[in-house]
């Protein structure tokens, strides 16, 4: 049974989803009944997704267990320009952010096994890191100022950090252990733009030719109007990248769990990325007669790029207790260091430099300036019978994302979460599910510098979170 | 005849019409297109030149916006066909005209070449159904001037060009450039046409003219840019058409020697050829019957000005239709003719040689182009919540010389 349950498992992860959109881009809902609780799972990290919460909890988990967990998300998310270009067509409903399909599937993995009194391991595939965007609510023929006003910043964002972790837990103390996972991290991402702004780049490219075009003319005004005889192009940027991390736990329980306290730490990863960068624009634009077909895919030709973020380390530190009424009661405060996520310098192999007809820099920095980030989560679990469990929770996650980078890719506010969850235990298996609203606090961006970036305005966003998981224990015998 | 209370519904009628719609628009200057005939292109004293076409109200309206307007100047003498005037033949530029179109001054002359493109695209003589359907032809010169006009101004440099490049129509090569704001001023031409040769019949079927119209107007705003429409002024406002008392003031002669000697009534209008007619006869003392073309009836100056007056209603309705603003340039011309325009302390009156008009008689001169550009820049100003500043027409009088014109002094011609 266990043998063609895992081989299910590993088939479902061969082909993995894109997850979905997190704090920025963290995901915390990686474990049905931890999802149930809020995340307030730090101190109590009973199941496989100790892996991802806290390590340590493998160690006070006797026997075999194979966890999976499925994740699927709906977010609406929701963009209101306050500024759009004169005439601009702005949707009554607001541009949607919204990826299509709406339900973005994210999958985990969870294997223990106690091999003796006091040591256990551990290995999980989960994704910690994901970002899915996408603001393509138009065609490329589409008149210019029907689209989506921020394409400029950008349309479509996939990031995926997929971690495989091997984790060994030891137990210091009948009621403590610690555990140490290293992972091999590996990183996909994905951005797509629209280039050549008429109040942006392509108003680099209009004052160079301004002199050719409209000689007499004052060099910013020609410009100004070059830019919008140029086509709108799209850029996408694709990359992977493989690091390696670690993880580490700390885990006290009671053993009448009157108290239990918990500390995670996952290191941060730098993500060295090897990928290629492409371009494409629409034929039949006004200039294109007059300069030639070849002048754009020359000036901006495909290529390979390389570069480099890093994402955020966490620490965790979470209490419980089971004290109150046989009712668990769980409490987690979390710290995120975004600000490593700076900015993401991407580097072109094709420059002015080795082609003359080229007009792609040499490095080009995607600055964020992320803060660092926070998270409160308060969970609450209560046996109804010996064989249902009923939980509900509450967490608050502090963006990281400050105003100037609020935008397609990351159209980020803080948020408050509710959850509800239970799990049914038949034989030896236990089925759990949650589901969490998520509120996002709207957020109103009206940032001067971004002002030609079309992101300005109110961001109006909420997400439903489901999750299931089934997990099948099995006794370990000790001789 | 449009009664004044007609005159001031219409009016009051387009200017509800503006505000509607200047509530719910915004204004971007960034490419400010022209369409037009010969008013918009700054043709004025038999022809079309940079002298009058930097001066023309859309080149004075760009510089207040402070907005690229590359025009397609013409050297002097000029070009296109006079109204009232036989045309005259097409010849290859010879001195001091050599290159006809102007490039605009380089560091080094070897550098010098035409801007690429033009953004005031009005050509003498189009009319709205050019506008749609003529486009530049090769070779560059031809012997139609018309088309000679359209190749210098839309076909420039693009006839020229090794390259195959596409020799856009006015419509098409407006909507090319990607307007963010697009003013047309058509219309006119053909009203003008029909006043001169006094033939009605010329004026545009008003259901045609709504058809070509709102082609236009809904092609330019499905690209969402703001565009003003002006209505199209009443010919007999210009000073091509003069009351006889007028008429007489500028002959110095008696009105009873233009009424009697030439059997005029009194509600008849003098043109601008019969003037120099008159003038030349009175100087020789020698009334002879008059050349057609050389009195305008009240009835048909009535039926010019009522077949204007139902092209404008289209207009209006065009820009109900698809969200365009009304300029009423109209109303504009009839004021001057009404009461004329004072600038500083100098009159501007709306007759012949009376300072707003240049030599030709319907087209403005340049001062009378910054008054259009000045009312203009108001308009945009309330229907846009824009603070476009006014021009100094008084430093622009002072070069104009349509306002240094004096009616000769002596003694009163009595008869013959």
């Amino acid at each position: 049974m266990l043998r063609r349950t895992f081989a299910l498992l590993v088939l479902f992860f061969a082909f993995p989803a894109p997850p979905s959109r997190g704090s920025a881009f963290s995901i915390w809902e990686l474990g049905a009944r931890s999802a149930g609780m809020g995340t307030a799972f730090t101190s109590v990290a009973s199941d496989g997704s100790a892996i991802y919460y806290n390590p340590a909890g493998i160690g006070f988990q006797p026997g075999t267990h194979m966890q999976m967990d499925g994740l699927v998300v709906v977010g609406l998310f929701r963009f209101f320009p306050s500024s759009p270009l004169p005439g601009t067509v702005v949707p009554p409903n607001g541009f949607s952010g919204s990826i299509r399909p709406h339900f973005i599937p994210v999958a985990s993995l969870y294997i223990t096994r106690e091999m003796s009194p006091k040591i256990t391991f551990g290995f999980g595939i989960f994704t910690p890191f994901g970002l899915a965007a996408n603001f393509t609510n138009f065609h490329d023929a589409d008149p210019a100022l029907t689209k989506f006003t921020g394409r400029w910043a950008g349309t479509r964002a996939h990031l995926e950090s997929y971690w495989f972790q091997p984790t060994a837990s030891y137990r210091l103390t009948p009621n403590s252990r610690i555990a140490l996972g290293i992972a091999y991290v590996h990183t996909h991402l994905f951005l797509e733009k629209s280039i050549l702004n008429p109040r942006g780049d392509g108003l680099e490219f209009g004052r160079e030719a301004a002199n050719t075009i409209f000689p007499g003319v004052d060099q910013e005004q020609a410009a100004r109007v070059i830019a919008r005889l140029l086509p709108e192009g799209r850029s996408r940027i694709a990359g992977t990248a493989n690091s390696p991390a670690f993880n580490l736990g700390y885990l006290y329980k009671h053993p009448e769990g009157k108290f239990n306290f918990g500390l995670m730490m996952r290191s941060a990863v730098t993500n060295h990325l090897s990928g290629s960068a492409s371009f494409a624009f629409p034929d039949n634009y006004p200039l294109e007669p007059f300069v030639g077909p070849d002048l754009l895919p020359k000036a901006f030709p495909s290529q390979a790029i390389k570069g480099s973020f890093t994402t955020p380390a966490t620490y965790s530190v979470g209490v419980s207790s089971a004290a109150l009424k046989k009712m668990l009661i769980s409490f987690d405060f979390r710290l995120q260091d975004y600000r490593r996520f700076a900015s993401v310098p991407l580097n072109f192999s094709v420059t002015k430099a080795t082609d003359p007809d080229a007009r792609t820099p040499a490095e080009q920095r995607l600055t964020f300036d992320f803060r660092n980030s926070y998270q409160l989560a308060f969970g609450i679990e209560k046996p109804l019978n010996p064989r249902i469990e009923l939980r509900a929770g509450y967490l608050f996650d502090r963006s990281p994302v400050v105003e100037k980078s609020v935008g397609p890719l990351f159209p980020d506010c803080n948020r408050h979460g509710f959850t509800v969850g239970s799990t049914w235990n038949s034989g030896n298996m236990e089925f759990t599910f949650f589901y969490e609203a998520m509120w996002f606090v709207e957020r109103n961006i009206n940032v001067a510098a971004n002002a030609n970036l079309g992101t300005n305005g109110d961001y109006e966003n909420f997400a439903h979170l489901f999750g299931m998981a089934l997990r099948i224990n099995r006794a370990t015998k000790h001789k | 005849m449009q009664t004044g209370f007609g005159r001031f519904a219409t009016a009051f009628s387009l200017a509800i019409l503006s505000l509607g719609f200047a509530q719910a628009q915004t204004l971007d200057t960034t490419t400010f297109v022209v369409m037009g005939e010969g008013l918009a292109a700054g043709m004025a004293n038999f022809g079309l030149s940079s002298i009058v076409q930097n001066k023309s109200f859309p080149a004075q309206i760009a510089a207040q916006m402070k907005t690229a307007f590359p025009q397609p100047l013409i050297q002097g003498p000029g070009i296109g066909d006079v109204l009232g005037y036989a045309p005259l033949p097409v010849i290859a530029p010879k001195y001091p005209q050599d290159q006809v179109r102007i490039f605009p001054a380089q560091p080094d002359p070897n550098d010098e070449a035409p801007t690429l493109f033009v953004l005031n695209l009005s050509v003498p003589g189009m009319k709205l159904a050019d506008s749609v359907s003529r486009r530049p032809v090769s070779p560059l010169i031809q012997r139609d001037s018309k088309q000679t006009a359209i190749n210098l101004i839309l076909g420039f440099p693009s006839l020229i060009l090794n390259r195959d490049v596409p020799l856009w129509t006015q419509f098409e090569y407006a909507k090319a450039m990607m307007p963010t704001m697009v003013l047309v001023e058509l219309g006119y031409f053909e009203a003008l046409d029909a006043a001169v040769a006094q033939d009605p019949a010329r004026i545009p079927d008003p259901a045609a003219f709504h058809a070509t119209y709102s082609d236009i107007v809904k092609g330019l705003r499905v690209m969402q840019a703001q565009v003003i429409i002006t209505t199209i002024p009443n010919p007999i406002d210009t000073a091509y058409f003069m009351p006889p008392p007028v008429a007489a003031a500028i002959l110095k002669a008696q009105s009873s020697v233009l009424l009697q000697g030439y059997n005029i009534a009194e509600t008849d209008y003098v043109t601008r050829n019969g003037l120099n007619v008159i003038s030349k006869q009175l100087a020789l003392r020698n009334i002879q019957p008059l050349p057609p073309g050389s009195i305008m009836t009240a009835a048909a100056a009535s039926d010019i000005q009522r077949r204007v007056q139902a092209l404008n209603t289209e207009i209006a309705n065009v820009a109900r239709e698809s969200g365009a603003l009304v300029y009423d340039l109209n109303s504009f011309f009839h004021r001057v003719h009404s009461s004329g325009v004072t600038v500083g302390t100098t009159k501007l009156t709306a007759d012949y040689l009376g300072g707003f008009y240049s030599l030709d008689g319907y087209y403005p001169g340049s001062t009378g182009h910054a008054l259009i550009a000045n009312d203009i820049l108001m308009f945009l100003n309330q229907s846009y919540g824009q603070s476009f500043p006014p021009l100094d027409v008084v430093s622009i009088l002072k070069g104009d010389p349509m306002v240094q014109l004096n009616i000769g002094s002596g003694p009163l011609y009595s008869a013959p």
